[in-house]
């Protein structure tokens, strides 16, 4: 099978890091990446906030109410929130969620692509967290965080098979 | 550039299929590749609804103007969110994240594999998740789709039309 396959069948959340830097060169591509995923209309309805501030990566590692203790030891820490202005809605009802999450999957890929380890933690829908996130990076209210990323250089190589359940594939109608 | 950075960079959406059929070992690669997605606790709240009944894929194509490529594809995956797997309480709509990120993994598997594909947008517009619910069959109400993906072998031109890509979209330490 071809190696971008590969990739993605074998990616796996990764929350152990050594606390060691990536390049920006790196960074770079891996935002890249994910600001390559499509979008409805091609709106691109997204904002992507890259942090590697020790300091506030310690802050989001302590934050109560999050599943975000790895962050410490992580190089940097991707924050992929939607621009609700950007958004197509319809019914008041938002598509900027795919869309980032289309996003997040291809950071999560791209790491993986360079032997980095990385882990979605989850902000929206959560009231509570997104209001916390929101003071921490000083957003208006019309950008929303939707999880969180850290992303560094793995520390355990730990490979596990991930159990799959197929009772969730149907051919033609639904039969159950 | 490694293989993965340019399927992502070079994945476009694709609208016009050839005749040629997707053998069933292909159709089995693109599912596992969503199944490969990471999901909220590990609920994995998906269901994958595969179509190539000709006769389906015409009445779904009939659903939204945006779904009419579905009618010349051989195939199309409806990738759904299942609310008897999904959280509780607030983590309940953690679903679409879930479901959005199987459905990239499936059309960046298929550009992978030489297909092209389109992710066409059903939920959260409550016409069109009652349209292809109707166009499909018997959905029961806990099954929403999220979205629709033809897809086929590409019959469309390769010309290279590179996004221009918005990178003061970036923000270090802070808006």
């Amino acid at each position: 099978m071809n190696e971008a396959y590969n990739n993605i069948i074998t990616r796996r959340s990764c929350r152990c890091f050594t606390g060691k830097k990536i390049s920006r060169e790196i960074l770079d591509l891996i935002i890249t990446a994910g600001l390559s995923a499509p979008s409805p209309i091609n709106k691109q309805p997204w904002e992507i906030f890259v942090i590697e501030d020790k300091e506030i990566l310690s802050e989001i590692a302590n934050l109560e109410g999050f599943f975000t203790k790895m962050t410490d030891r992580a190089s940097a820490a991707i924050i992929v929130c939607g621009n609700t202005d950007k958004s197509i809605s319809i019914s008041s009802q938002y598509y900027w969620v795919q869309a980032a999450s289309a996003v997040s999957e291809n950071i999560l890929l791209a790491v993986n692509s360079f032997g980095l380890g990385a882990v979605w933690t989850s902000v929206y829908p959560i009231p509570s967290r997104i209001e916390v996130i929101s003071e921490l990076l000083n957003l208006p209210s019309n950008i929303i965080p939707l999880n969180i990323i850290p992303i560094g250089i793995k520390d355990n190589e730990e490979i596990f098979e991930k159990e799959i359940d197929k009772t969730c594939i149907h051919f033609g109608k639904w039969t159950k | 550039m490694n293989d993965t950075l340019n399927t992502i960079f070079n994945r476009k959406s694709i609208r016009k299929y050839s005749e040629k059929k997707v053998d069933k070992e292909i159709i089995d690669l693109l599912i596992k590749a969503g199944l490969s997605a990471p999901s909220n606790v590990n609920k994995m709240p998906w269901e994958f609804i595969v179509i190539d009944d000709k006769e389906i894929l015409e009445r779904i194509s009939n659903v939204t103007l945006y779904a009419k490529m579905t009618k010349e594809a051989p195939l199309a995956i409806v990738v759904c969110g299942n609310k008897d797997r999904a959280l509780p309480g607030e983590g309940s709509d953690f679903w679409v994240q879930d479901c959005s990120a199987a459905s990239q993994n499936i059309l960046l598997a298929a550009h992978s594999l030489g297909l092209g594909a389109v992710w066409t947008g059903v939920y959260p517009t409550a016409d069109r998740i009652r349209n292809v619910s109707k166009a499909i069959g018997n959905v029961p109400e806990n099954i929403i789709p999220l979205s629709l993906i033809p897809i086929g072998y590409p019959a469309e031109d390769e010309k290279n039309n590179e996004k221009t890509l918005p990178l003061d979209r970036i923000h270090y330490n802070g808006y």
